[in-house]
């Protein structure tokens, strides 16, 4: 079987480029991963130097994604082997014992380790995802609750409570972790987003006006961001097609919804340009914007 | 009312569940519009020829998904489908029971189609071998959702189904298959799957 390398013609420079990006991109293609690591681990360990070792952290989490047991032991082996006291090794040992399920077993591990280093942050937020692989999310979410009291300014944590009430349908706390998220980081547009679409969906005149102005928000950070564009149309749309609003309320989100539709088809014309086969995309999207006008008016 | 799913249907179905284990997925059934529904009811079963995939991650939020369900609508009147039902594997593999985001949806197709079905795929039993169907298929039956007994009868044709599926997922063409959030990230990306459809048309 050809190597990657031979494959694609990639070296092996370009192989360990392409796992430092994933790592900063904290991408999860646990796959590409798995097959790219790999090889970079068995033919060229030597020329990575001290990247090795975060390299066979990244490649091992990868492992456990995938079922990889075997290459996953070896890379915490070698991990153990250069850091045997490591606390951070330790996490990827219990993380190992998630893989296989033995969530008693991972969690005892974890319990040790905070009771030499009750602040460890990673091995807290893991006990927290086995609540979460096991479905309980109740007492996910009171722990998670929890962990944010001490350390209020864990935005992962923040986003991962967000999708949690989500999931049970709790906009309203959703958007609590969304509105935090927000206050920290005022330009990123994703988080917006999102804000406006759990407030979307909480629905009611109020949530939809907020829902809208977010949207706008968010395109202002970011004016490519597609969800955003989509999300001024439907709220503005709603807003004008509803009978509780004053003329003037429905005349302007007429406009806003408007330049909405404008700008979405602008955006699948620029994408469509070169591909023949787009032109139903095209077509679809100019026939939902005009249906949707005739129920506005 | 029976439902029968193509080779097509069900391969990206699994195709999507495929590609993002850890997450939840969903996404819709279309079947090609009949003409008229004969009087005496027996019009034969419901053939799903495609499927839409949707999202993956979270589910629960309504805009993105009213553009799809909008969006997807105008595409099936220019190619003469319905939307008849919708798909979903959950996030949790041990559960595949349709939960409230299922139900509403479903609930929102049926006001157009009165026979809408709840796909589920189950995730634990997913192999490369395909060597069983994987899918429950929930009715709408005095008001609740009933599971049906899945038997081969739910396909146009399983051992092809089978075939099909089990040489795309050793192929990992999942790799290559586009849902609607993957749309939305780039307008360029085409939910309708060419690619993949032209590699189940092959394989038939």
């Amino acid at each position: 079987m050809a190597s990657l390398s031979e494959m694609y013609d990639v070296g092996w420079e370009e192989m360990r480029d392409k796992l430092r990006k994933w790592r900063e991109d904290n991408c999860r293609n646990s796959e590409q991963i798995v097959d790219v690591g790999e090889e970079l681990i068995s033919e060229h360990a030597s020329k990575l130097g001290d990247d090795i070792w975060i390299i066979y952290e990244q490649v091992m989490i990868a492992a456990l994604d995938c079922s990889r047991d075997d290459l996953a032991l070896t890379c915490l082996q070698e991990l153990r082997k250069q850091f045997p006291d490591s606390h951070r090794v330790k996490r990827l040992t219990g993380m190992r014992l998630e893989a296989l399920e033995r969530y008693d077993d991972a969690n005892k591990h974890y319990d040790a380790i905070l009771q030499e280093d009750p602040t460890n942050t990673a091995v807290r937020k893991r006990k927290i995802s086995i609540l979460r692989a096991q479905g309980k999310s109740t007492e996910a979410i009171r722990e998670l609750n929890e962990y944010l009291e001490q350390f209020v300014g864990d935005q992962e944590a923040w986003h991962e409570l967000s999708e949690l009430y989500i999931n049970e349908h709790d906009y309203g706390k959703a958007a609590f972790c969304l509105e935090e998220l927000m206050m920290t980081n005022p330009h990123n547009h994703l988080y917006c987003e999102q804000y406006a679409e759990v407030k979307y969906t909480q629905g009611g005149m109020e949530n939809l006006e907020l829902a809208r102005k977010y949207f706008a928000q968010a395109l202002r950070l970011n004016n490519r961001n597609m969800r955003a564009l989509f999300g001024l149309y439907m709220s503005a749309s709603h807003i004008a097609a509803s009978p509780k609003v004053s003329a003037k309320v429905k005349k302007d989100n007429i406009k806003y919804a408007a330049w909405a539709a404008a700008q979405i088809n602008r955006a699948y014309k620029l994408a469509g340009r070169g591909n023949k086969d787009n032109k139903c995309s095209i077509k679809a999207v100019e026939e939902m914007l005009e249906s949707m006008q005739i129920t506005m008016s | 009312m029976p439902i029968q799913l193509t080779s097509q249907a069900y391969c990206k179905m699994l195709l999507h569940a495929a590609k993002y284990p850890h997450c939840a997925v969903n996404g819709l059934l279309v079947a090609e519009k009949t003409k008229e529904k004969k009087k005496d009811g027996h019009s034969g079963p419901v053939l799903c020829v495609d499927c839409v995939p949707l999202f993956h991650g979270t589910l629960a939020l309504a805009p993105m998904l009213e553009v799809a369900l909008t969006l997807i609508d105008t595409w099936c009147k220019e190619n003469n489908y319905t939307i008849v039902g919708y798909y979903q594997a959950n996030e949790q593999t041990q559960d595949s029971r349709p939960n409230q985001v299922a139900q509403k949806v479903a609930a929102r197709i049926s006001e157009n189609f009165s026979e809408a079905v709840i796909v589920m795929v189950d995730s634990s039993r997913l192999t490369m071998s395909c060597f069983e169907p994987i899918v429950f298929i929930y009715d709408h039956l005095e008001n609740k959702w009933k599971n049906r007994e899945v038997t081969t009868d739910a396909f146009e044709d399983w051992n092809e189904a089978q075939k099909i599926t089990s040489a795309l997922l050793v192929g990992r063409s999942y790799e290559n298959l586009i849902d609607f959030d993957n749309h939305l990230d780039d307008l360029r990306n085409d939910w309708t799957n060419p690619a993949i459809n032209k590699s189940v048309l092959d394989l038939c």
